[in-house]
């Protein structure tokens, strides 16, 4: 063994270490080299030396007070996770109860809606099967009354709303079956084509509970 | 909540990232001592030791997610950060000797407890305050190297483990600190030689 591959092994060896080829060696080197064996002395007190204070520090522990302030930090990070994981259920609940309020809205609306345009469609079949002396109520329908149209056309079985009558309330009205000139309908405020003035017509009017009539039809002629 | 003993660490840290304060107590009582005493020995300092400890816990409580069981032991994970903050400490401020003994006890019970002489009781503290100083003057990589292998006793393969290097840095480093170590003590016993001589 050389001085080199003492320093590098030999010092390693200690007192503990079992018999081998390389504590032989050493113990060989040792023998012929004043040198190695000083620094393998003096390396020796020296581990006594760090194995004396490592003992002495070996049962030194962190202070009480470390972990006293460690749990404290522990419950503010977890309390404050927890306030926080409430928040946000808290708010999930409440976004998922407005989505839920709107849901339940639209489909009321649309609904509400479908509803509507059953009731439309029922008012007008039930005018189109009905006879024209039926029922005031079904008798004008509610396209009729929007569009308020002073002309009424020949093929319209429809009741049309004199010019500036307000919609009437259909309860107390009655429909009345009169024969008149074509010409007297200007006279209800009706344009009509003055070439045909002096034709004799069927007309149905709406006559409201004041004896004023408020809407005419032009009931459709066979021919 | 009952914690068993042999409970893995990655287990532990787990439940104490959920909340569990039992589990964040078990991993601390693992690991403090060790943790504590790596700093204490590498800084000097007991304030900076124990600054260091709760620095590294501190770290579990806020990131638990930072430590990644497939990486190593939480141990070595536990060690690397302590390694960062005491360089940090030591960068910060200069070294403060302890007032204490490296045992905690105070100087004047220890001697009265003693059974040898004073004289010798002198000289024993002496020697070791001397091993101590030398240990902290050592260059970070090799004190770290003689504080694992030496004073807190791993083995090569531990302190590979912790240091995060191969054994072989580890034989070579701790050949460099004991042959630095020894230069140093030679040293400071040579002054007082040649003090007395001179007079």
């Amino acid at each position: 063994m050389t001085c080199e591959e003492f320093a590098m092994a030999g010092l390693e060896i200690g007192p503990s270490t079992e018999d081998g080829p390389l504590r032989l060696a050493a113990r060989e080197h040792l023998r012929n080299c004043p040198h190695c064996a000083a620094l393998y002395e003096n390396w020796q007190g020296l581990r006594d030396d760090l194995h004396a204070l490592g003992v002495a520090s070996r049962e030194r522990e962190t202070p009480h007070r470390v972990e006293v302030r460690l749990r404290q930090q522990f419950r503010v990070k977890h309390g404050t996770m927890r306030t926080r994981r409430t928040a946000a259920i808290a708010a999930w609940a409440l976004a998922a109860a407005a989505v839920l309020v709107g849901v339940i809205s639209w489909t009321s609306w649309r609904h509400q809606e479908a509803w509507n345009v059953a009731g439309r469609h029922k008012v007008s079949t039930a005018r189109e099967t009905a006879p024209s002396n039926s029922a005031p109520a079904e008798a004008i329908s509610p396209a009729a009354m929007e569009l308020g149209d002073v002309v009424v056309a020949a093929n319209s079985g429809d009741f049309a709303l004199l010019p500036g009558v307000i919609p009437p309330s259909l309860e107390d009205a009655t429909v009345v079956h009169v024969q008149m000139q074509r010409s007297a309908l200007t006279a209800l405020g009706l344009t009509v084509n003055e070439e045909h003035g002096t034709d004799w017509i069927q007309v149905d009017l709406l006559v409201g509970d004041d004896g004023v009539p408020q809407a005419v039809r032009l009931p459709q002629s066979p021919d | 909540m009952e914690i068993d003993l042999q409970e893995r660490d990655d287990v532990l840290l787990r439940r104490s990232a959920k909340g569990d304060e039992d589990a964040f107590a078990e991993i601390y009582r693992r690991y403090q001592a060790r943790l504590y005493r790596f700093a204490l020995r590498m800084t000097g300092s007991a304030w900076a030791a124990e600054e260091v400890v709760q620095d590294i816990f501190m770290t579990l409580v806020r990131e638990p997610k930072k430590y990644d069981p497939q990486r190593g032991a939480l141990g070595a994970f536990l060690y690397g950060i302590a390694r960062n903050r005491v360089m940090k400490q030591l960068e910060r401020a200069p070294r403060e000797l302890p007032l204490e003994d490296s045992d905690g006890t105070c100087r004047t019970n220890s001697f009265a407890t003693d059974p040898m002489t004073p004289a010798h009781w002198a000289e024993l503290r002496e020697r070791r305050e001397q091993v101590r100083s030398a240990v902290l003057e050592l260059p970070i990589e090799f004190r770290e190297a003689i504080v694992l292998c030496e004073l807190e006793e791993m083995s090569y393969e531990e302190a590979a483990r912790v240091l995060d290097c191969p054994v072989g840095t580890i034989r070579s480093r701790l050949h460099r600190g004991r042959a630095l170590l020894l230069a140093k003590l030679e040293m400071l016993r040579e002054v007082p030689k040649r003090v007395n001589a001179g007079h």
